[in-house]
């Protein structure tokens, strides 16, 4: 009976949330056509949301902007599989290794205090100025957060079903697929959810120090010939490839952890 | 009750933006509105000049020393933003004067930000192509089927390589671009790129200091293009003709003190410089005398109107403009004269 009521108030909750999100959304318009109109603000400085929305359909109907969309898409989606996999790889040997992780933590964690974007120029000049040195970026922005989301995954896999594995006499192999890596899933997503973000930071960085297509050199593009309904137009494009990317992330969770929910109903329902 | 407090939120944000808005009011006047009231000696001013401390800025530098401006009636201080941040700031009237480049001007203009030109500083086009002397590019044509570095596909650099390429006979496709960010030096260094858009104030000073001698092709031997200058607004020149001459004269008496004495220039430039007596004083002086033949005219501040035409076509030809400028609108000499 409780649970029921907590299910009826979850969905009510979610519902206003949906119908929240149009009156927001209008309100941010408002405020911002406001400020334009109160500060009595040139396009040059802020346009309104309408110029936006016209320089968007031009970027759209000229072609331009799905060029650049797909050129930066190409570098997140490169930058995010190459840092993920190096993160994760050497997240499981610093799980797994004790001595490893003090040799190695010291140097991963201070590497992290260097910004990318003092980064960005000098893999440029060692990498060239290619899709390569960006693709770089994107996943040096996004290995820490995975590495520590694999760590944590790993080491926090009971040692009471390790010891079942073992009297079971399950290989090295079995171990890792049947017992840590599902275990670990749940925390590498969340890292993983945060590194699809992060990507597109990364791509936008690598753009801006030197490039001549993406969204990133859209922004210098617009900047540079004071066309700033232009440069809203990109950001907002950066800002939907960064929310698909946090959606598709959210998908996968949902769809690889369905067995984790399908155990906690059966839980909730004593089978 | 929640609903109610998300309201109130709501109000007082829209009312602190409202008098935020109406709070900062341009200043363009030297002496206007409250200064009646207050009585101010000096006006302040924020000066973009769109690049870091330099010994480039040496003239703004001695004018604020010597008090040329303070005699002008401004109290200057710099302000290193973006150069399209200054223009249209000065385009909105939060600012009086920006150092800015010709062709932003146009590109600005084109956008509906009234600034006008007022000040020729650099009487030709600062931008050049770089090779070391040992690549076998002698001539610009020897560029064909070569791969030229420079910092991106927009600002002076880019405009400055498509009017050399013109102005040669050559075209964007007869050549390799590659947009390599600021980092000129190195990538001739290190042989990634055949030759690189630079500064000729700039990087052919510091390669050349670095052991790779290095042959310049400065696209104002190739066309005369408008180049870095004082720009102000239409209003402010309308509205305080004075003022704008106070500061155009202003900054006159400082180049033309920097060119009289560049080592004094160089002395003053140490309190406006951070490090600068850290660096290597011979390559410094270097960058100066280069910047000083750039700024040596038989009409210091006069722009030309011919330099400005070619800009126009130049921009015309690469798109970033669609459409004719009267550029007779986006600069006056009345201020040099």
């Amino acid at each position: 009976m409780e649970s029921q009521k907590q299910k009826t108030l979850q969905s009510k909750i979610k519902v206003s949330g949906v119908a929240l999100l149009p009156f927001t959304l209008a309100l941010t318009i408002f405020l911002w056509y406001l400020i334009v109109w109160v500060g009595d603000l040139q396009p040059f400085i802020l346009p309104t949301p309408h110029l936006v929305w016209e320089r968007f359909v031009r970027a759209l109907a000229d072609g331009s902007l799905w060029q650049h969309f797909l050129y930066t898409l190409w570098e997140v989606l490169a930058g995010l599989v190459l840092g993920s996999l190096v993160a994760t790889a050497t997240g499981y040997l610093l799980a797994k290794s004790r001595p490893l992780e003090r040799l190695l933590s010291p140097y991963i964690v201070a590497s992290q205090s260097v910004p990318v974007v003092a980064i960005a120029p000098l893999l440029v000049i060692w990498f060239g100025p290619g899709m390569f040195s960006k693709v770089l970026t994107c996943a040096l922005i996004v290995f820490f957060p995975i590495l520590i989301n694999t760590v944590v995954g790993i080491r926090s896999v009971p040692e009471d079903l390790y010891g079942l594995m073992r009297s079971l006499q399950a290989n090295r192999s079995q171990v890792f697929w049947l017992l840590e890596m599902p275990a670990a899933l749940p925390v590498l997503l969340g890292g993983l959810r945060i590194g699809a973000t992060l990507a597109v930071i990364g791509a936008v960085v690598g753009e801006f120090v030197g490039s001549d297509r993406g969204l990133g050199f859209l922004i210098n593009v617009g900047r540079g010939q004071y066309d700033i309904a232009l440069v809203f137009v990109a950001v907002f494009t950066l800002v939907f490839m960064a929310l698909v990317l946090y959606g598709v992330v959210v998908f996968l969770e949902r769809w690889l952890l369905s067995w984790q929910r399908r155990d906690e109903d059966s839980k909730k329902l004593g089978v | 009750m929640k609903y109610r407090w998300i309201l109130v939120s709501l109000l007082t944000i829209v009312l602190l933006l409202a008098a935020c808005a109406s709070g900062e009011q341009p200043q363009n006047t030297p002496t206007g509105g409250d200064a009646d009231v207050l009585e101010p000696e000096l006006t302040p001013v924020h000066l973009p000049l769109g690049y870091i401390p330099n010994v480039q800025f040496a003239p703004l530098y001695v004018a604020v020393a010597k008090g040329y401006f303070a005699e002008a009636g401004f109290d200057v201080t710099f302000d290193y933003r973006a150069e399209t941040d200054g223009v249209a700031l000065v385009g909105q009237g939060e600012l009086p004067f920006s150092v800015a480049s010709g062709e932003q001007v146009l590109l600005a203009r084109a956008q509906g930000v009234p600034v006008v030109y007022v000040l020729a500083w650099f009487h030709d086009f600062p931008v050049g192509i770089a090779a070391k002397t040992d690549s076998g590019i002698e001539t610009p044509q020897d560029l064909v089927g070569k791969k030229i570095g420079l910092p991106g596909l927009f600002g002076a650099s880019y405009i400055g390589l498509r009017a050399f390429l013109s102005a040669n006979g050559l075209s964007e496709s007869d050549v390799v671009i590659d947009s390599i960010g600021y980092n000129q030096v190195e990538a001739l260094s290190a042989d990634q790129e055949d030759a690189v858009v630079v500064y000729v104030t700039n990087e052919p000073i510091q390669l050349e200091a670095l052991g790779y001698p290095v042959v310049v092709f400065p696209v104002g031997d190739s066309m005369q293009l408008t180049a870095n200058g004082l720009i102000s607004s239409e209003t402010m020149i309308a509205e305080n003709p004075d003022a704008v001459r106070a500061f155009v004269q202003a900054f006159l008496h400082g180049i033309a003190d920097t060119i009289a004495d560049p080592e004094e220039a160089y002395q003053i430039s140490y309190d406006f410089v951070e490090n600068l007596d850290q660096a290597d004083k011979d390559i410094q002086m270097q960058v100066l005398e280069k910047s000083i033949e750039l700024w040596t005219a038989d009409v210091p501040g006069y722009s030309e109107p011919q330099a400005w035409e070619n800009m126009l076509q130049v921009l015309m030809e690469m798109e970033l403009l669609t459409k004719p400028l009267p550029v007779e609108e986006a600069f006056t000499n009345q201020f040099v004269e």
